[in-house]
This record gives structure tokens, sequence and C-alpha cells, in this order.
């Protein structure tokens, strides 16, 4: 029994650590890609400067040298990588400040939205799932269509500003620059959309099964079955599109950081990737593979916990 | 139900007796008697004869501004009232849907030719070339459609070929994904396995066996797509980086009604009101089409 146990832990070991190694590989292949990519591009920052403000040749060759951009790019990415390696994220082309400020700057707005976005949509998802299991035929059940339709037929980008027409400029409840919480509630809402359909089918069939039927038999409540029993069967469900709604809450925060003029990673993404600004957009898109890579792992955690099956 | 004899009438008889206890099988309605479908038909119909015909419905020029008249609220002449720079919205909304469904069109083309025949590829090479080609749709597929489509576009020339070509590639994992999953679950399934121990050889299972029975996948997959396709291209409108600044979109429109927002909402609503409406009629198809096509899950 005890040498099973360990066996089993030294399985789920070896599963994490060949997970990690994977994702660090990963990393390693996007922060390459992502630095030769954005020197494909043509045109750089002093291009840029130049033709905003006049910069005569002689000034432009001594901003590219005391940039390093003059060098082969084999050379500037030896550079780089080399201080990448021990966490040194370099300094902005364009507004000649460390990269780091900026993204830590900009890391708590994503993170906010993110965060509340994801917790009213799994809030909203679970709990519309779970009201319409317990009580198949109510209006609970209309609603899961109702939500999961609502996000397949409604994308953030316009809600988001049918949003702000009708919360903003008609009923002129709140002003929309700078407000997390609509944004938070359009996203959350889609988030819900998709996880309320699959897991209430799964929750469905799952309260049929035998087990259920003992608990049922053993004169458990309705609630204390739903939540005891069946939920964390079905979450796995819910965590295997983990990756899915990650994709689409920074597909749809792009929109909404522009929309309501939050500046987040995905503000700062977009106006670095117009302003050839090479530092910060490898920078914000090695955050952005980092979470990926790290809301994959957690993933991948919950579900060995919350799922025994997957042990073996 | 005919039985010769004895015999079969008696296993016959078993056997209806056995379906008896089943639930009833449901029957398959008919594509077009679903209340749902017809609506997605009757919005996207509209919606494609405003593209190709625009011209008929509209005498002004989407194009053409009216500086004395801007934000001016719906009247009889401008029966959509006039944006920011003097210019006809209702016309411009036209000529939007248009290219909107025209981007949407090319660029789920361009996703289903190169995710299809790429995941195809990698995976009847397999080996070295599957596991690396495999790893870099994972990696695409990970990053936010939105954000790669974006990055293709600043290096690409602005215009309607670009956008075709970067909304295509940003989606093309996903029909890559889905041609190597059926790929590999109809290569391990017994007629496959009969095919080839005839000797057929492995394009043609390719070609007469799998990717008939894979069809049905990508069919689902393209009426997901498509209305996406369609909200990146706003997106990237509406970020600035689509088509050259003159076309008009309803992105762009939706970018500069929200500059005036408070002023002019009127120019605001019409392309948001076209942009979910699509989306929404997309919806109620795609539902239809993934009932039909979908094998997998028929009838749930």
């Amino acid at each position: 029994m005890k040498t099973m146990v360990i066996k089993r832990a030294a399985v789920t070991l070896y599963g994490l650590l060949l997970a990690t190694v994977r994702a660090l590989g990963l990393m390693i292949c996007i922060a390459v890609a992502v630095f030769f990519l954005i020197r494909a591009i043509p045109g750089d920052v002093v291009d840029l400067k130049a033709y905003q403000g006049a910069l005569d040749a002689h000034e432009q060759a001594e901003l590219r040298q005391e940039l390093g951009l003059d060098q082969p790019v084999t050379v500037q990415f030896y550079k780089w990588f080399k201080k990448m390696a021990v966490g040194d994220l370099g300094i902005s082309l364009r507004y000649v400040r460390p990269v780091k400020d900026m993204i830590l700057h900009a890391v708590p707005i994503t993170l906010k939205l993110a965060s509340f976005s994801l917790a009213i949509g799994l809030a909203i998802g679970i709990g519309v799932a779970t009201a319409a299991a317990v009580r198949p035929g109510s209006i609970f059940e209309w609603l899961v269509n109702g939500i999961n339709i609502w996000s397949i037929a409604f994308p953030t980008f316009s809600v988001g500003v049918a949003a702000i027409l009708v919360f903003v400029i008609w009923l002129g409840w709140t002003n929309h620059m700078g407000n997390i919480w609509l944004p938070s509630l359009i996203l959350g809402i889609d988030v819900a959309g998709q996880i309320v359909k699959p897991l209430h089918e799964d929750l469905k069939e799952c309260m049929e099964s035998s087990f259920i039927r003992t608990a049922r038999a053993k004169g458990l409540t309705p609630l204390r079955i739903v939540f005891f029993h069946a939920l964390p069967n079905s979450l796995t469900v819910a965590l295997a599109l983990g990756g899915i709604i990650l994709a689409g809450l920074v597909n749809g925060s792009i929109t909404m950081e522009v929309l309501f003029g939050l500046p987040g990673m995905s503000s700062l993404a977009l106006s670095s990737i117009q302003g050839r600004d090479y530092t910060v957009v490898q920078a914000v898109i090695l955050y952005l593979a980092l979470s990926v890579v790290v809301a994959n792992f957690i993933t991948d955690i919950l579900q060995r916990i919350l799922d025994p099956r997957l042990k073996r | 139900m005919t039985c010769n004899t004895e015999k079969t009438c008696q296993i016959l008889g078993a056997e209806e007796a056995f379906v008896k206890d089943l639930p009833p099988r449901q029957e398959r309605k008919p594509f077009f008697a679903d209340s749902k479908t017809i609506l997605g038909f009757l919005i996207l119909g509209v919606a494609l004869v405003l593209a190709f015909g625009g011209h008929l419905f509209t005498t002004a020029d989407p194009l053409k501004q009216d500086l004395l008249l801007i934000n001016q609220p719906p009247s009889k002449t401008h029966l959509l009232g006039l944006d920011s720079l003097g210019r006809d919205v209702y016309s411009r909304l036209v000529y939007g849907t248009r290219l909107s469904l025209m981007v949407a069109a090319g660029a789920t083309g361009v996703a289903l030719l190169v995710g299809v025949g790429l995941g195809l590829l990698a995976v009847s090479i397999g080996g070295v070339v599957d596991y690396i080609m495999y790893g870099i749709i994972d990696l695409i597929r990970a990053m936010p459609g939105v954000l790669f489509a974006l990055a293709m576009m600043v290096t690409l020339q602005p215009g309607i070929p670009s956008v075709i070509l970067a909304v295509g590639i940003a989606f093309s994992p996903n029909f890559a994904r889905i041609a190597r999953d059926t790929y590999l679950r109809e290569m391990a399934s017994g007629y496959v396995a009969a095919a080839r121990s005839m000797g057929v050889g492995r394009l043609s299972i390719l070609k007469r066996h799998v990717f008939l029975n894979i069809i049905g996948a990508l069919i689902t997959q393209t009426a997901i797509i498509l209305p996406r396709a369609i909200v990146t291209e706003s997106v990237l409108s509406f970020l600035g980086l689509g088509v050259s600044p003159e076309t008009p979109t309803w992105g762009r429109m939706i970018a500069n009604a929200l500059d005036f927002i408070e002023i002019a909402p009127h120019a605001m609503i019409a392309p948001v009101a076209a942009l979910s409406m699509v989306t929404f009629g997309f919806a109620m198809l795609g539902d239809a089409v993934r009932l039909r096509f979908d094998p997998l899950r028929c009838g749930s």
C-alpha cells in the first residue's frame, strides 16, 4: 500500500517535471521567434523617431549605435539573451525607461481585469449550470442556453461598444474611461457562456449516475448532492476549457482595454508594436506566453488534484 | 417488415422488442424546419444582398464629406445620419458589409486551406516533422488571435489581401488541429485498416476515405470561424491596422464614432447593430450546421 502511494506520487511528480521542462522549452522558442520576427518588420524605432521629429543621418546613426541597433542581429540576440537569463528586460527604445517599470505598471491592471472577469464568469457559469442541474426544466435550463448563445452570437467587442452606448451615454451611470467593472462583467459573461453548457451537460449526465442515486437514497439534500458529489466530478470539464477561456480573455482584453481606456498589458502591446519598441514588444509577448504557460500548468495541477483518474 | 422463414421472424420479432425498449429515436429535423435556421438565413441573406447589390440601395457616396452637416442625426435624405466628417452613415454601412463578408470568406478560406493542408501534411509525414509542426500549431493557438493578426498586419502592407492573409493565418491552427485529430481517429478505425490490408495506397485512403469523413467536422468549424473572422477584421480596423483608412469598414466606423459618441451616438449604433446582427445570424446558422454535420454530436 505504502509503496503504491510513493509510486503514484513519483509518477505525478515526473509528469509535472515533464510539463515544466516542456513549458520552459516552449518559452525559449517563443522568445527566440519573437526576437527575430519583430526585427523582420521593416523600419525600426529610429526611423520612426526620424519620421516624427527632424533627425539628420548622422544623428540617426548615432542613436542606432547608442541603442545597439547597428550590430548584426545575431550579436544583438546574444546580448539580449544573456541579459534575459538574469531577468534584465532592458530599456524601452522609445521612451528610454526600464521595460520592467512599464510592465510592472501595466500588469496589475490586466490582472485585475482578468481575475474580476474570471471570478464573475465562474460564479455565473457554475451557479447557473448547477441550478439547472438541480432543477431541470426550470428557468435556469433556459438560462444555460441563453448565456451560451449570447457568448457565441455577441462578441465582446460589439457588446463593449453597445454597453458604452447604453450605460454611459443614454443612462449616464458611469464614465467609461478607466471603468473596470463594465469590461469585467462583459468578459465574465463571455467566460460563463463558454463553460456553462459543457458543464451543465456533464452535470446532467452525472446526476443520473449510480453514485448520485446512492447519495439520494441516503437522504442527502439535493444541494449537498450537487455541491459535494456531482460538481467536483464535473469541474474537470470546466478546467479542460482553461486554455480556450484564457485565450478568449486575452483576446477580449485587447478591445476592452482600448475601449475603456485601461493602460494594461494589451494597450502596452498595441502601442509598442506600432512604435517598433523592440524591447517592450519582446517583454510583453514573453509575459503573455508566460501567463499562458503558467495557466496551463495550474490547470494541469488542478486537474490532477480533482480527477484522481489522471494520476495513473 | 416481411420475413420468409419462421426463424428470421423470431429474430426480427426479438429485435423489434429490443428496439421498443430503447428511448424513441430522435428524428432529424429537416434543415429548414427550424426557426433558428430560418432566422439565420434571413439575416445573412439580407447581408449578402447588401454586400453584392449595395449600390442599388444607396445613391450616396460613402466617401463624400459634407463638412457643413457633420454629426447630423438621421433625416429623410440621410437615413442613418452623418458621421463626424459629414459622410453618409447608411451608405458607409452598406459598403462596409461587402468588405466584412469578403474578408471573412477569404480569411476562412485561407485558414481552411493552410490549416488542413499543413495539418494533414504534418501528420501524414509523422515523426519529428509532426512533432515540430504540432508544436507550432499549438503555439499559435495559444496566442490570442487578434494579437497574432495584429502583429502580422504590422509587417504587411495595409490592404484587403493582407487582412485576409493575417486573419486567415491566425485562425488556421483551429482547422489544422481538427484535421489532425480527426485524421488520427479515422486512421485508427477498422475500415481504414481494411482498406490498407487490401493494398489501397496512402494517398487514396486519405482522399477517398479519411477526407470524406473529416469534412463534417471542417464544415462545423467553418461555421464557427466565419463570424470570428468578421469580428477580428472589425477589431483590426478599429485599432487602425486593417484595410486602408479610406475604405469604409464597420470597425473604422466604430473607431471614428467613439470619439464623438456623446454628440453623435447614431453613427455608432449603425455599425454595432450590423456587426451584432451578422454574428447573431451566423450563430443561429452555426447551431443548425453543427447538428447536421458533426457526426459526434448528432441528436444531442
